[in-house]
């Protein structure tokens, strides 16, 4: 429900008043209005929690989708595990159980000296004001050269149609194909899921067909996460028929011929999986918000993600530059912090001086196994940063049953944590 | 795609100018004034968002929707003494890592905090 401000104050007879107030009087006695542009993890997490924790305060949560599709257990999709319904996310609880105001619609830019963002609904043009305005529109592709086509050579790197094209081309190898994956430049969304992917895709093609192929190129020079478990997985369960090339960083793809030339050479597959480097989302990047040193991502204060340069402008999840992981659990963590400082500072207060932030994740390795790794960090006032706590990064001792189980059980409450 | 200059309204969130939406604000702050007070927020308390980073895994509000133990509205003692025993004893399960995150005045809000909430039977997922 919206509040009709005019038709209220008229009934006071107070609708042509224009006294000047101060700003920190308007927003603690007039609801302020805080609008969340993104509706994955982060953006979900950040609109509950406010309504959760904030009580006076109106969200307005706008993502381009009817529901978000996970790319927690995406793998599993990819490989026909699962099914697209298990990572379909609506918006429906926000709505009813926790008052957000949910808006399908494609945020195109924001006007930071007017505090408003400009959105298109429904084929119409509509600027929103808002008093805070929280970004999380996760990431944007940086398109190989060559004539790279996402139809021909799937990223699936963001959950949907590009998740069922790819299993589409999966599923059609023959015996003794080829499965080509490359793996972007660090930082990327998700550190451990090309290595998963590797897996996933090993692991069906393995069980399923013969004489098949898996050929990972990773731009970096070595495993981004869960050395351990993936280096197992790839010199002993996977072995002979997965090759992994280290600095194996793209250089063109001919996705007709589904050819990418790397680093490390040039290899053609019958599929070819290229996940592009990647940056923040567009809409950060078209307000002047990418200002880190590589111009792709967004510099915050880790105390409330507010931006430097327009404070009343938060960037969270996977477009934030704070140095911590990109995942839809690290979101979830960043939007509990950024919810509270929100709230704080309609309270006239500072932000918590001391948060912590948490990320666990389990991967499967086998279609009966998986690993976790997990990390925390905390806020350090000499650097003013996110500091990992090295005794909180680990990952298990190696894969197993239970591993299975706990993963369908974390993603469950994650799911059920930023969305319900 | 750039958005034309002129702006139309949408039913959904009754878009308006900037310079009226001043206004408005202004005059409702007034409006709540007289009216003698709509701020309703209170203080977050201690403890509550450090303990919202289990809730990822343990449910909102600490109750699991599945799998995982449901920690709302157990002895803040015995939560406190579990979380320091797995935060240094020999590491083996996550928990045992996760642990190692938090200073054990950190683990003392959590526990404090968690054991504030209601405790509940665990919801089911909605799927």
């Amino acid at each position: 429900m919206n509040f009709n401000r005019r038709d209220f104050l008229k009934g006071l007879g107070l609708a042509s008043t224009a006294w000047m107030l101060p700003r920190q009087l308007s927003a603690q006695s007039a609801p302020p209005h805080v609008i969340v542009i993104g509706g994955g993890f982060g953006g979900a997490t950040v609109a509950k929690y406010l309504k959760l924790w904030g009580g006076n305060i109106n969200v307005t949560l706008i993502d381009r989708n009817a529901q978000h599709y996970a790319c927690i257990l995406s793998n599993l999709v990819v490989t026909g595990a699962l099914s697209m319904s298990r990572i379909t996310l609506d918006y429906g609880t926000l709505k009813s159980k926790r008052g957000v105001n949910v808006i399908q619609g494609e945020a195109l830019e924001v006007d930071p000296a007017n505090r408003r963002v400009n959105v298109l609904v429904n084929g119409q043009y509509s600027a929103y004001p808002y008093d805070k305005l929280v970004l999380a529109p996760g990431i944007e592709f940086i398109p190989p050269d060559g004539n790279y086509r996402e139809d021909l050579t799937p990223h699936a790197w963001k959950a949907g149609p590009q998740t069922l094209l790819l299993k589409q081309m999966l599923s059609s190898m023959s015996s003794k194909q080829t499965f080509v994956m490359t793996i972007p430049k660090s930082p990327y969304r998700c550190p451990p899921g090309p290595y998963e992917r590797a897996c996933a895709v090993a692991d069906v093609l393995k069980r399923r067909k013969t004489g098949c192929k898996v050929v990972v190129l990773d731009a970096n020079p070595s495993i981004q996460a869960e050395p351990h478990n993936f280096g197992i997985a790839f010199n002993d369960t996977y072995k002979g028929m997965l090759t992994y090339i280290p600095n194996a960083g793209v250089l063109s793809v001919d996705s007709k011929t589904k050819t990418v030339t790397t680093a490390a050479g040039k290899f053609t597959g019958h599929v070819l999986n290229v996940i592009p480097n990647q940056r923040a989302g567009q809409i950060v990047t078209a307000a002047g918000l990418a200002n880190d040193p590589t111009g792709r991502w967004s510099l915050v204060n880790p105390l409330s993600y507010a931006s430097p340069i327009h404070p009343d402008i938060h960037i969270l999840g996977d477009s934030q530059a704070t140095g911590q992981p990109k995942s839809g659990h690290m979101a979830n963590a960043q939007a509990k912090v950024c919810a509270d400082a929100i709230i704080r500072s309609f309270r006239g207060e500072a932000p918590d001086p001391n948060p912590v932030t948490s990320s666990a994740c389990f991967s499967p390795i086998t279609s009966s196994k998986a690993s976790w790794l997990t990390a925390s960090f905390q806020y350090d006032p000499g650097t003013k940063s996110m500091k990992r706590v090295e005794a909180s990064f680990a990952e298990a001792s190696s894969a197993t049953s239970d591993g299975m189980q706990q993963m369908f059980q974390w993603a469950d409450n994650i799911f059920a944590d930023s969305f319900k | 795609m750039n958005p034309p200059s002129r702006f139309s309204p949408s039913p959904a969130a009754a878009p308006i100018s900037h310079a009226r939406r001043r206004s408005l604000v202004r005059e409702f702050a007034i409006a709540a004034a007289v009216l003698a007070s709509l701020s309703t927020q209170a203080a977050p308390p201690p403890g509550q968002l450090l303990a919202s980073q289990c809730f990822q895994c343990h449910g909102t509000n600490g109750r699991a929707v599945g799998g995982f133990e449901s920690i709302n509205g157990k002895s803040a003692d015995d939560m406190y003494k579990k979380l320091l025993e797995m935060s240094t004893r020999r590491p083996e399960g996550i928990m045992d890592v996760q642990a190692r995150a938090y200073t054990p005045i950190q683990l003392k809000l959590i526990a404090t905090y968690l054991a504030s909430l209601p405790a509940q039977a665990a919801t089911s997922v909605q799927r």
